[in-house]
């Protein structure tokens, strides 16, 4: 054990400890101490984060920048004890240290820690904040669980438990009969997910009789590689809501605000692309399926983009432009940047949340309205969100010198070299910027600029002549700044710590990296793409108003969302139902309820018939009892 | 060795047994019948007892002891039903307490 694995373990534990040191307190604590409990907990597991970084970090420059070439190590496992043994099959309670797994750490546990503290001003006065926090709290320790796991079996456990902490945070307000829907939506979908891994762990038990990772480098055959990745790649589009798993994100908006913004904005529907690049020895031998998984992305980022220019609410706005986001980082993972893919997951971490968390001001403001046909002119009344959620905004749309513009046109610019189907990616990334550009502006010129109107007049209340608690404020100013500065880490090609970071455990593949031309171009062209996004928005959508061309019938289709609810309904749901409903008819109510009822009866019969001998008299009692014994002897003496 | 022949003490507790099972099965007070029930026992017991002497066999009498302890706590379940059917004024004829007729 060294230093790193030390931190790692504190990593994983603080949280956990802060969710049972909550529960087991439960109403003997007040409130607010439940709330900095988990908060100081997330804060300390940020804290082993550091720790364990710097100790990857001191082995990294030992081995990796210096001049020898860089092998082994490339992390450190470290194993608690043994955890499953089956005959040659074994499975320890196993963690691994690595730069992917911290680099992961810091994203979930540093931006969790800042959600957390939001979340005691968001939460402040709710009737049962106690469980809030402790559910929260068994998130960030379920997916701290999920990116430090040292194998494929601990990942799938902390996969399973983010899927649970996710439903019973969506469901967090269960007397909404909408919230427990979108629980049990999100929960169905991601389950389908869990076992389409599930299946593809299965086939590599079956093979190579292990599910280390270090068995992913294992000669698969290669249609063994095709379905382990196909279900891996089950996995990661269910947790990360592309399509054709998609529909559940949206509904998950039913959940707190710092809940869409933790779980459903910066780390568990990311966690499909963290899959990917942990496991992308396995995809890159199935390099159909890899490209699939970048089509998929690409797909889901127009989709989605496509979806949310006509949302009015606010969090779904911000929720379809998380599956457009994910869609890029799974076209940067799918092409084999996996650098890429995790650099944009972390700016993508910091201004999503962002988004999220000027969001949850303006609705917390508001009491709970957040619909955007009625919030025009907030930032009048809310100068500090309307800055943030801007810095949030430029950001997204990838403004240079925001982060988004580092961290997106990179993985536009990977797909020039993979082959004519990268041009249809490079397209879709463009387009995507288009839309990007118009759907965030879209919802800032609805929001914030103008006179306020009436709505906003009548409902908007501060907290104490400020817009919201400082627990609120801070958080959202240090995203705001990382949000605008996150990104500056990276600039391809001149200037790449994160691509050499993760080159020890996630090497990008040569077809991945682009020209300094390609990336030159891209960073010009993206942008100016998104600005003309924008300037649409404004001709369309500021005080101005250039009317907004009628196409009803696009419109209904994504008004409709594509009509995939609307599918799944037919395939899925009413089919099942009539099922159901047919098996009680033809099945449950004539066979198995009528069997009981006819044992009943036929017991009660049978009972009547040899009731009689009951006769409650005593001495006959006896005398069947003296008869009886007067029968066993002379039973013997005859025998005799 | 001493006294009678052993077939006497076995007839002798063949009556003791017979009278008793008589007396259970035709009476029908409650108190008549639980000392109809200790006379079957004692028929037992004479029984037992004899035959271990005759048979130079201790077992038989430690039975005999423990169906001594056995009969002193049914005594005491059994009158203690009695007395509590006297305190609440009901009839102690067996024939009258058929409740659990079926």
């Amino acid at each position: 054990m060294t230093a790193m694995t030390y931190g790692a373990w504190l990593c994983l534990l603080a949280p956990l400890g802060g969710t049972i040191l909550i529960t087991l307190c439960g109403t003997r604590i007040p409130r607010v101490a439940a709330a900095w409990i988990a908060t100081t907990s997330v804060f300390v597991a940020f804290a082993g984060a550091i720790w364990a970084f710097l100790g990857v970090h001191a082995t990294h420059q030992a081995q990796c920048l210096g001049t020898l070439p860089c092998n082994l190590p490339r992390g450190e496992y470290t194993t608690a004890w043994t955890w499953l043994a089956a005959g040659h099959f074994s499975v320890p309670l196993q963690l691994l240290v690595d730069p992917l797994s911290t680099m992961m750490m810091l994203i979930v546990s540093g931006v969790g820690g800042l959600i957390v503290l939001y979340s005691i001003g968001y939460m402040d006065g709710d009737d049962e904040e106690r469980r809030y926090f402790a559910y929260i709290a068994f998130f960030v320790f379920s997916m701290l669980l999920l990116v430090e796991g040292g194998n494929l079996l601990m990942l799938l456990i902390g996969w399973g438990l983010v899927g649970l902490s996710s439903y019973l945070l969506i469901g967090f307000w269960h007397d909404r009969p909408s919230a427990v829907q979108a629980a049990k939506k999100a929960f169905v979908m991601n389950a389908f997910g869990d076992a389409t891994m599930a299946l593809a762990f299965f086939i590599i038990i079956a093979h190579t009789n292990s599910l280390s990772f270090s068995t992913l480098s294992f000669n698969f055959s290669s249609t063994q590689a095709n379905l382990i990745s196909l279900g891996l790649l089950g996995g990661a589009v269910a947790k990360s809501a592309q399509i054709p798993l998609q529909t559940w994100l949206p509904d998950a908006m039913e959940g707190p605000t710092p809940v869409s913004a933790l779980i459903h904005a910066a780390t568990m529907v990311t966690a499909g692309v963290y899959l990917i690049a942990r496991t992308h020895p396995v995809f890159e031998q199935a390099r159909t399926i890899e490209l699939i998984a970048a089509g998929t992305g690409a797909l889901t980022l127009l989709v989605a983009g496509l979806i949310a220019l006509v949302q009015t609410d606010i969090k779904r706005v911000i929720a379809y432009s998380t599956m457009s986001q994910i869609g890029y980082m799974f076209v940067g993972v799918g092409v084999g940047g996996y650098a890429n893919g995790m650099f944009h997951l972390m700016t993508h971490a910091f201004f999503k949340a962002l988004l999220f968390m000027t969001a949850g001001l303006a609705i917390h403001a508001l009491a709970n309205e957040q619909d955007i046909r009625k919030m025009r002119g907030l930032g009048r009344v809310m100068p500090f969100t309307k800055w943030c959620f801007l810095a949030g905004a430029l950001a997204l749309v990838g403004i240079p010198p925001f982060s988004g513009w580092f961290s997106k046109d990179p993985i536009i610019a990977s797909t020039l070299n993979i082959g004519w189907y990268g041009y249809v990616f490079y397209a879709c990334g463009i387009v995507g910027a288009f839309l990007t550009g118009l759907y965030t502006f879209r919802l800032w010129f609805l929001v914030f600029p103008g006179e306020p109107s009436p709505f906003v007049r009548e409902h908007y209340h501060d907290h104490h002549g400020r817009e919201g608690a400082w627990t609120m404020l801070l958080p959202v100013g240090i995203l705001a700044v990382l949000a605008t500065i996150g990104g500056w880490i990276q600039f391809p090609p001149h200037w790449d710590p994160i691509t050499k970071w993760l080159a020890p455990v996630a090497p990008s593949l040569p077809d991945a990296v682009a020209s300094t031309t390609q990336e030159t171009v891209t960073s010009i062209v993206s942008p100016l793409v998104g600005l003309a996004g924008i300037a649409i928005a404004w001709a369309v959508y500021s005080e101005r108003k250039i009317a907004i061309p009628a196409a009803p019938s696009v419109r209904r289709v994504l008004e409709n969302k594509f009509y995939f609810d609307w599918l799944y309904d037919r395939i899925f749901y009413e089919p099942a139902v009539w099922l159901a409903t047919f098996l009680r008819r033809e099945f449950e109510e004539p066979v198995v309820l009528q069997t009981g009822t006819d044992l009943g009866d036929a017991t009660i019969e049978t009972g009547g018939l040899v009731r009689r001998i009951q006769t409650g008299l005593l001495r006959t009692y006896v005398l069947f009892l003296a008869a009886g014994a007067a029968g066993v002897v002379l039973a013997f003496l005859i025998a005799k | 060795m001493l006294g009678p022949n052993v077939a006497w003490y076995v007839v002798i507790a063949a009556f003791l047994f017979g009278i008793g099972a008589l007396g259970v099965l035709i009476r029908r007070n409650m108190l008549v019948v639980l000392l109809s029930l200790e006379l079957m026992l004692n028929g037992g017991n004479l029984a037992l007892i004899a035959l271990s002497r005759h048979w130079h066999n201790g077992a038989g009498q430690i039975f005999a002891l423990t169906v001594m302890a056995i009969a002193a706590s049914e005594v005491c379940v059994g009158l203690g039903l009695v007395v509590a059917l006297n305190r609440r004024n009901l009839s102690l004829d067996v024939d009258t307490l058929s409740e659990l007729r079926g």
